[in-house]
Order: structure tokens, then C-alpha cells, then sequence
């Protein structure tokens, strides 16, 4: 009988979490399927079936492809990149120096302000006219003409991406920092007496010890690039042309400014098991290099 | 002593459960009280739900309310467009909308098919709007939004830099206006620059000469297949286009926003922008001393502006307080609250009864847009508007850019209308 109380009690303590999940997860994620086979205009009371419709669109429209396309790369060269980064950045910044508490602030403060005012403020800095504060320099220091950092395909991606990249090194390289305090100085010590050089020791200690952190590092990374919106939106507002249109702000524009709901909804539910497909694939490789080191 | 435990735990998990449910009656009070912000009991009251801040519309409704006390308006506001639209559409869908709201280009497509705001065709102060004000929120013979302002584009001039190279009368045609701007750039001169943020104004008033020599019923005739974007839009890409090709603007105006376009004006060392008239408060505030001037977009055929008319104010139509509700927009597009709006923003009026006193600088654009001689695609198209108007914005860069031709980008948008049409 007790147990019987226990488990309701557990039962009860759980309803709120799982009142959360049903209304704010199941319930809008049934309705988005449900919406994406039909027309649904976001404003009429009613909705007409129109079967694959939606879903064939977003497979030969030429912009969801190409949003699908930025996105993609926008995830895997930013968790890329910041990973190189964040590691090598993360054991500089453990190790003793005069400012370290100063310098570690730096490097984690671009990761406070939102992404949509940091956006805003990078539009400034890479302004493509000669007037622009990265070209004023580049013309100052080297005489190079006006870069189109944010006027040219390949430039405005990379410019998205390098923005991002400043913005998030040192936030990762903090969560990798807890993880490497947690590493006994004993290793590092019996490897020492051992004559292990400083590679041989990051090699062996160092990076086998932090696949955890990578792991969470990761997919942090990843879920947050394959969901990108304001960061791109507020730099080049997804230009040129659909260079750095995200498949969020497609939704977005569909489902409200558009009103074609049923579109941005087909777009959404393909975008989940996208995005499902991709973190299964990373939680598989990471779990495997913890299994190889561990 | 597990008795004693067990007792403890159980009085615990009471006291648990009972705060629980006051949390969640209280959370249920609180959700109740904030579904119905939008629409008022008080039969007394309307609600109104606005796209200008409360700082442009609070003397309009103290007015209202002085010569209407038993009225009370409910403000609430959304900053246009994304925001207000998104917000509006949420409103409207769960029944909560105010029972006046903004009726405007990005939504009254779906606001009149799906017949959300009253039929105010039948109003008396209707012949006090402007036709093209009328036009615009009128569909199958109904009235749906009531317009009392409308805004003009066209090139701002630095009238100091054109002097200099001997400037004396607009331009009455493209060549005479590139003739211009390669005299400025002889000069040493930056002679014209404008963002592709959006539909250039430049793009919208030669668009606007092809549709005035299909009659004004250019969109009409492509939506019905009788023309399309290929064989009307071709031939005004290709004139912006010489812009690029010819060295006067520079390619990365691709990347360029409307803001950094207007800092580098004030500056004074661009010669020519093209903007709107809403845009000239700010670029006066921002360089007072600017000797400026207004001129038309010169085509093949003549000079236009482009321009479109402004939001309008729509009653829901299933308020409840329908009489507050229409003596409320009658307020609105009265010679009053026009004059005190006008005041309030500058903005070209268009109501009969009332003709503001506008700068100087716009004096020949507001007789265009008074008289309604004005054009903007996204206005005109008659669905999908967002959707083209994203893919046509996309399509501008990528020709700003020379990655591809004025019959690809025309082509391009008559590919995306076949799309959203089916």
C-alpha cells in the first residue's frame, strides 16, 4: 500500500513535467504535422488537406534548398571550428599566469550580449563600402580597396561564420576549462617523471580525459547551428540573394510574414528529423571516441 | 519510528500537494486574466490594436475620448511588420483580436478573403479618403481598411554636389540621368547609391512606368497570364542594371542596408539616393545643413515615384462593440486626427479635407501621391506579396551582384509565381 502512495506521489511529482512536455512539445509538434498536410493560411478557421503538397515544394524550391544548404555548413564549420579553437584555448587559459581571471572574462564576454545585437554591430564593422571600420583599416594599414565582406556570396558566409565563431570559442572554451580542472595533476605529474613532453601529455591525458566535454561541447554546437537565426538574420538579413538564409528564418517567413503556415509547418517536420538524424549520428560517433579512450 | 516517518512524510506530501494546486489554481487565474486583454467587456470601451507607438497614437485618442467620454480606448501596440503581423494573426486566429487593428500590405490579402474586418464601404466619411487609399483595401466591391496617409519615392538629391557639375533641372529621362551621374563620377563624385535591402525605389517607379502604359492594370494582366514578370520587368532590370554595369553604383550595394545608404548621403559624399519620403525627418535631423531636393525616377516614357498608400484602421469583425468601434475609425480619418497625426509624423495625408503643410522638398511628390500617381509591386501584387517580395529582393542582389541577367531575374520571379500558385 505504501509503495502504491510512493509511486503516486512520484507519479504526481512528475505531472508537471510532463503537463510541459504534452502542451509545449507534443501537442505543437501534432499540430505542425497535421498543419503541414494541409493550407492553412494561419488566420481562417478552416484548412484543406492538400496531401504531399508542402513537402514536395520544399524539396524543389530553389531557396529552401539553398537555406537547407547554409544551414548545413553554418553548423558543421561553426562546431568545427570552435572546437579546434575552444581545446588549445581552454588549456591556455587553465594554466597560471598573471591576469588569467581577466583574460578568461575577455574571452567569454562575446558570448553575453544576444547574437542579434552582436549581429548588429558586426553589419558596422563589415560594412562592404570603403568606409566600413574592417576595410577603413585593411586601407590604412595595407592600401587594399573595399572588401564586399557582406555583398559577396562566399564573403557574406564566411563573415557569418567567422562572427559566430568569435562569439562562441570562448564560451566552450569554459565548459572545457571545468572539465580539465577535474583532471587529477597526478597524471600530469607521473607523466612528467615518465619524460612525456607537452604534446605527448595533451595527446594522451589531456584530449582522452575531455571526450565527455566534447561530447556536450558538440551537440550544444550543433542542435544551436542547425536552429540559427538571428545571428544571420541580423548580419545579412540571409543575403545575397539566399546565400545565408537559414531554414529557421524559411519557417519564420513562411509560416508568419507569408501566412503560409502548412508550408512552414512541412518545412519544420522535416527540418525535426533532420536535425534528429544528425544529433543521433553525433551522440553515435562521440559515444564511440569516449568507449575508444575511456 | 517509521510510523513517525511516515506520518512526517505524508503531512509533507499534503502540504506539497496543496501548494501545488494553489500554484496551478493561481496559474489558471492568471492565464484566464491575460487571454482577454484584447477584448473588453465594457460595451463602453474599444479596444485598439495599433502599429504606431502609443507616443503617435495617445493625442489621437485623448481627443476622441474628449469628444467621446463615455468611450474608453484600450491601446495596445506591436512594432511593425513581422511583430505586429505575427502578433495580429495569433489574435485573430484565437478570437482575442482588439476590435480595431491595422490592416496593411503584408496581410490583407488573407484579412479580406477571409472576410476579418467589417465591409466599411457603406460609411458615411468614405468619399473623404483617397481613391487610391480606397483601392487599396478593396476587394469584390468591400471596403476593408480605412487609409488616410500615403508615402513617395524617389531620388534624394544633394543639390551643393550637383551644382558642381552644373546641375540646373531633374532628369527627364534614364539617359539623361546616367549622363548625370557619369559627370558626377568625372567629377570625382560618388554619383548614386542605394541599398537592396528591398525593392529599390528606382525598380518600383520603373515598374511603375511599364504598369501606367498597361493602363494600371499590369498586375492584373500577369496574374491572369495575359503578360508576365518576363515581358514587363525585363526591360526596367535592364536600365537599373546599366547602373552596375556602367561603373555608377557600386556592386556592393548587395549588401548594403537602407541605413548605412542614408549615413553615407549625410555625409555629404554621395551625390543621389533613392529613399522615401519617411525618410526625410531623419536624414534632416542628422545633417541639418544638407541642401537637399526630391526628383522623380526618370524612364523611357517620363518621370515616376514610387510609393504605396499607408496602413489603414480595420474593424474586427466580431467585435462586440461595433458602434464604439466605427465611431472610433471615424475619429481616426477625421480632419482632427489627421491634421494631429500629420503633426505627429510628417507623413503625406491624403484625406480631402485636410492638406497638410509639408517641407518643401516634397512638394512635387506629395501632388504625385495625393493624386495617387505613385507605384510599389508589393502593394500591387495581388497575392503572395511577401513571398515575391522576398524572392525579388533575392534576385536584385544576385543581378546587383552580376551574377545574373535582367531576363533571369524577371524569369526568376515568374518561376516563383508559378510555385505559389500552382
Amino acid at each position: 500500500m505504501d509503495r502504491l502512495r510512493e509511486r503516486g506521489a512520484i507519479s504526481l511529482f512528475l505531472l508537471p513535467i510532463a503537463a510541459v512536455l504534452v502542451l509545449l512539445f507534443l501537442i505543437p509538434l501534432a499540430q505542425s504535422v497535421y498543419y503541414s498536410f494541409t493550407d492553412y493560411d494561419g488566420y481562417s478557421a478552416t484548412a484543406h488537406y492538400v496531401g504531399l503538397r508542402n513537402y514536395a515544394t520544399a524539396f524543389t524550391d530553389s531557396s529552401m534548398f539553398g537555406s537547407l544548404t547554409f544551414t548545413m555548413i553554418y553548423a558543421v564549420s561553426t562546431t568545427l571550428v570552435i572546437t579546434v579553437l575552444a581545446i588549445p584555448l581552454a588549456v591556455v587559459l587553465n594554466r597560471r599566469f598573471a591576469g588569467r581571471n581577466f583574460v578568461r572574462s575577455v574571452f567569454f564576454f562575446p558570448a553575453v550580449p544576444s547574437a542579434a545585437i552582436l549581429g548588429l554591430v558586426w553589419t558596422f564593422i563589415l560594412n562592404p563600402l570603403g568606409s566600413g571600420v574592417v576595410n577603413s583599416v585593411l586601407h590604412a594599414i595595407a592600401g587594399i580597396g573595399p572588401v564586399p565582406w557582406l555583398s559577396d556570396d562566399r564573403l557574406a558566409q564566411m563573415s557569418v561564420i567567422g562572427v559566430a565563431v568569435w562569439a562562441g570559442t570562448g564560451w566552450h572554451a569554459v565548459l572545457y576549462l571545468a572539465y580539465l580542472q577535474s583532471i587529477p595533476a597526478e597524471y600530469y605529474e607521473v607523466a612528467t617523471i615518465d619524460g612525456a613532453s607537452s604534446a605527448q601529455m595533451f595527446r594522451s591525458i589531456t584530449l582522452p580525459l575531455l571526450t565527455p566535454a566534447m561530447t556536450v561541447s558538440t551537440l550544444l554546437l550543433l542542435t544551436g547551428g542547425l536552429k540559427v537565426y538571428d545571428l544571420p538574420f541580423t548580419l545579412t538579413k540571409g543575403g545575397p540573394g539566399f546565400a545565408t538564409h537559414t531554414i529557421t528564418q524559411s519557417i519564420i517567413e513562411n509560416g508568419i510574414a507569408q501566412g503560409r503556415v502548412g508550408q512552414a509547418s512541412a518545412l519544420a517536420v522535416l527540418f525535426l528529423i533532420v536535425v534528429g538524424l544528425v544529433v543521433l549520428a553525433q551522440l553515435f560517433i562521440a559515444r564511440r571516441v569516449e568507449g575508444r579512450y575511456s | 519510528m517509521l510510523r513517525s516517518l511516515s506520518t512526517t512524510f505524508g503531512a509533507r506530501r499534503r502540504k506539497a500537494l496543496g501548494f501545488g494546486l494553489a500554484v496551478a489554481i493561481a496559474a489558471t487565474g492568471l492565464a484566464a486574466c491575460g487571454g482577454g486583454t484584447s477584448s473588453a467587456d465594457d460595451s463602453g470601451t474599444v479596444s485598439f490594436f495599433s502599429w504606431d507607438p502609443q507616443k503617435t497614437m495617445q493625442p489621437l485618442i485623448d481627443e476622441f475620448q474628449k469628444e467621446n467620454p463615455t468611450i474608453k480606448v484600450q491601446f495596445s501596440w506591436a512594432p511593425p511588420v513581422a511583430q505586429y503581423i505575427s502578433a495580429l494573426q495569433t489574435r485573430l486566429r484565437s478570437g482575442t483580436a482588439a476590435d480595431v487593428f491595422i490592416i496593411t500590405a503584408e496581410n490583407k490579402v488573407q484579412i479580406m478573403d477571409g472576410k476579418l474586418a467589417k465591409d466599411l464601404s457603406k460609411e458615411s466619411f468614405m468619399p473623404n479618403l483617397a481613391q487610391a487609399a480606397k483601392d487599396t483595401y478593396t476587394k469584390d466591391g468591400a471596403v476593408y481598411g480605412v487609409a488616410t496617409s500615403s508615402w513617395g519615392g524617389g531620388i534624394l538629391y544633394n543639390k551643393d554636389l550637383l551644382a558642381k557639375v552644373g546641375f540646373s533641372q531633374p532628369p527627364q529621362t534614364w539617359d539623361e540621368f546616367l549622363a548625370l551621374c557619369k559627370k558626377l563620377k568625372d567629377a570625382g563624385i560618388t554619383p548614386f547609391l542605394e541599398a537592396v535591402d528591398g525593392i529599390p525605389v528606382t525598380v518600383a517607379a520603373l515598374v511603375g512606368l511599364q504598369n501606367k502604359q498597361l493602363g494600371g492594370t499590369m498586375d492584373a494582366q500577369i496574374w491572369a497570364g495575359k503578360q508576365s514578370f518576363s515581358s514587363t520587368w525585363t526591360q526596367p532590370l535592364t536600365m537599373w542594371d546599366q547602373l552596375f554595369s556602367q561603373g555608377i553604383e557600386t556592386r556592393s550595394a548587395a549588401g548594403l542596408t537602407g541605413d548605412q545608404v542614408s549615413q553615407e548621403f549625410e555625409k555629404g559624399t554621395v551625390a543621389m539616393t533613392s529613399t522615401g519620403s519617411w525618410a526625410l525627418g531623419g536624414i534632416k535631423t542628422a545633417a541639418p545643413k544638407l541642401n537637399i531636393g526630391f526628383m522623380a525616377v526618370p524612364g523611357q516614357s517620363g518621370t515616376y515615384w514610387a510609393g504605396a498608400v499607408s496602413p489603414g484602421y480595420a474593424i474586427n469583425a466580431k467585435t462586440k462593440h461595433q458602434a464604439a468601434a466605427e465611431k472610433f475609425v471615424t475619429f481616426l480619418q477625421s480632419r482632427t486626427a489627421v491634421e494631429t497625426y500629420q503633426k505627429t509624423t510628417a507623413s503625406i495625408t491624403t484625406t480631402a479635407d485636410y492638406t497638410p503643410t509639408l517641407d518643401p522638398a516634397l512638394s512635387d511628390m506629395a501632388t504625385a501621391v495625393r493624386a495617387g500617381n505613385f507605384y510599389l509591386p508589393q502593394t500591387s501584387w495581388v497575392n503572395n506579396s511577401d513571398a515575391l517580395n522576398t524572392e525579388a529582393i533575392a534576385l536584385l542582389q544576385q543581378l546587383a551582384q552580376g551574377k545574373s541577367s535582367p531576363q533571369q531575374a524577371a524569369a526568376g520571379l515568374d518561376a516563383k509565381l508559378k510555385s505559389l500558385n500552382g
